[in-house]
């Protein structure tokens, strides 16, 4: 990781420290909701960052044991913290942008959305839904369609390795892809990576139908 | 908000339930010196109640306390021959566990350990010995002033506070107590604000309130209480003389300027609910500047 980055959380959140162990870089401390220039709240953290960081995300742990390790609240029983789907990074922390970004971006919203709820309120943002039913929550919104083949369909263009002009369009229309959404495509292969996107097929795939039985009653909004 | 709504919200937020962490360690220490005293006099007939703001119904956050009578019968000697030596002998007996802090009639217990090391554990435990064998009226020793004996009855102040129809003022007076620092005996304000409000036990809270503070305001050199379980024998004017009579009036001067100029939160503050709704809109203040994000699960 670079000096420069490291030196930018440092400045930003003076609570939160750098240590290196068996070369894996942690971030622990105590992370600081702010507004409005003043400090709204504070929750004990240790941050993991990927070995390939910032290609990967890290991994958030909350240490301090304020927020109920369940499922509900988005905390394992490991206390990891499940602060956004990964298919939606490119849109909350794209690759490329710093740490810094990562922590004032979705961090910032999920310990800010912890601390609503906390007061009883709804989440404020929202929440999607746990395992294939939040995969098939963000893809119905992504794609704005409730049809799993032309989910999964999509799922399978994002995750191979090339895609050809001539194939079916995903879209399911008969048409070829070259003259159908084959700019939607090259923009989801540009922001979604293959791997999230392998995941999130194996995901569907495998909860199958299941995944499109719930309801927007049980769903959590 | 009205006053009055306001002042239940004080009221409730000064609540203790009986799950609460205070009231939890309250019973736990009570069990302990219970049996402290009961091992210690194992051979004397003792009456071991509960009393204090808890039995009273009085109890807020910010003060709060649990008396322990520890009472021998008027026959029995084995716990000490004078009620000194009685004083005393609890004094010994709690020692071996806590630090005591002699008061009045009363013995405060504080921590000794190392991890409790002066912490108040807010009990105090009043020995005593009935006065006869119907066991209602009692002698207390005082430890300070000139008289070393007095007489009194648990049941008679209980029954004076509870039944006074004047609790939620009560409760209110003592957090005012509590707030302005004023070194008044907890008892002798509870006396003040029955006699006080004698009249006034149908009008609201704050209407109360204010009237309360507009008697000690005008007419404090004139207020005089008396212990209804001993009117005519304890003289309770020491524990309200002239100077705490000042203090009381320039306080109660100064509640009501408050309560003029700047409203009822001057006096008492924000409430938690208060506290709890700013706080709220706030978050959601920095909700709508915020990167609206969504948390997710990988498992179900």
């Amino acid at each position: 990781m670079k000096e420069k980055e490291k030196a930018e959380v440092e400045a930003y959140f003076p609570d939160l420290h750098f240590v290196v162990e068996n070369d894996v870089v942690y971030v622990r401390g105590s992370f600081a909701l702010m507004f409005e220039g003043r400090v709204l709240d504070r929750y004990s953290v240790e941050l993991q960052l990927a070995r390939n960081h910032p290609a990967g995300l890290p991994v958030v742990r909350e240490t301090g044991g304020r927020i109920p390790r369940h499922l509900d609240r988005h905390i394992l029983s490991n206390r990891t913290a499940c602060v956004l789907i990964p298919d939606e990074r490119w849109r909350l922390w794209p690759v490329g942008t710093s740490l810094l970004k990562y922590l004032t971006g979705p961090l910032h919203s999920f310990f800010l959305a912890q601390a609503t709820v906390e007061e009883g309120r709804p989440w404020p943002f929202g929440q999607w839904a746990h395992g294939a039913k939040g995969t098939f929550q963000f893809y119905r919104e992504l794609l704005n369609t409730s049809d799993l083949r032309m989910m999964t369909a999509y799922l399978d263009y994002l995750a191979a390795k090339k895609v050809k002009g001539h194939w079916p369009c995903p879209c399911r229309n008969g048409k070829k892809l070259r003259d159908c959404h084959v700019n939607q495509i090259k923009e989801l292969r540009k922001n979604i990576s293959r791997k999230d996107a392998e995941r999130s097929l194996a995901i569907l795939k495998v909860a199958g139908e299941s995944a499109i039985e719930m309801t927007e009653a049980n769903a959590p909004q | 908000m009205t006053a009055d709504e306001y002042l239940k919200d004080v009221l409730a937020s000064q609540a203790m339930g009986d799950d609460s962490e205070q009231v939890k360690a309250l019973q736990k220490h009570r069990a302990d010196v219970e049996k402290l005293i009961r091992d210690t006099f194992e051979d004397t007939a003792l009456t071991i109640r509960y009393a204090g703001s808890k039995a009273k119904g009085t109890m807020n956050k910010e003060s709060y306390d649990l008396d322990i009578i520890s009472y021998v019968s008027s026959d029995d000697n084995t716990a000490g021959e004078t009620l000194e030596d009685i004083y005393n002998n609890h004094k010994s007996a709690l020692a071996k566990k806590y630090y005591v802090e002699p008061k009045g009639s009363a013995l405060r217990l504080k921590g000794c350990d190392a991890e409790n090391l002066g912490v108040d554990f807010h009990i105090d435990v009043v020995p005593g010995r009935f006065t006869d064998e119907t066991q209602t009226d009692a002698y207390l020793y005082q430890s300070g002033g000139d008289k070393k004996r007095l007489k009194t009855n648990l049941d008679v102040h209980l029954d004076h506070v509870r039944d006074s129809g004047v609790i939620d003022a009560i409760r209110l007076a003592k957090l005012w107590k509590v707030r302005n620092a004023l070194p008044l005996r907890t008892f002798v304000l509870e006396l003040a604000v029955i006699k006080l409000l004698e009249n006034k036990k149908n009008k609201s809270l704050s209407t109360q309130m204010e009237h309360f503070w507009t008697e000690l305001r005008d007419n404090s050199a004139n207020l005089t209480v008396e212990d209804p379980a001993n009117p005519n024998g304890n003289d309770l004017s020491k524990c309200l003389d002239d100077n705490l009579k000042s203090q009381l009036a320039a306080a109660a001067k100064r509640t009501l300027d408050q309560i003029d100029s700047s409203g009822w939160e001057a006096v008492y503050g924000k409430t938690e609910k208060q506290e709890k709704a700013a706080r709220v809109e706030i978050l959601r203040r920095a909700a709508t500047v915020a990167t609206p994000s969504r948390p997710w699960l990988p498992e179900e």
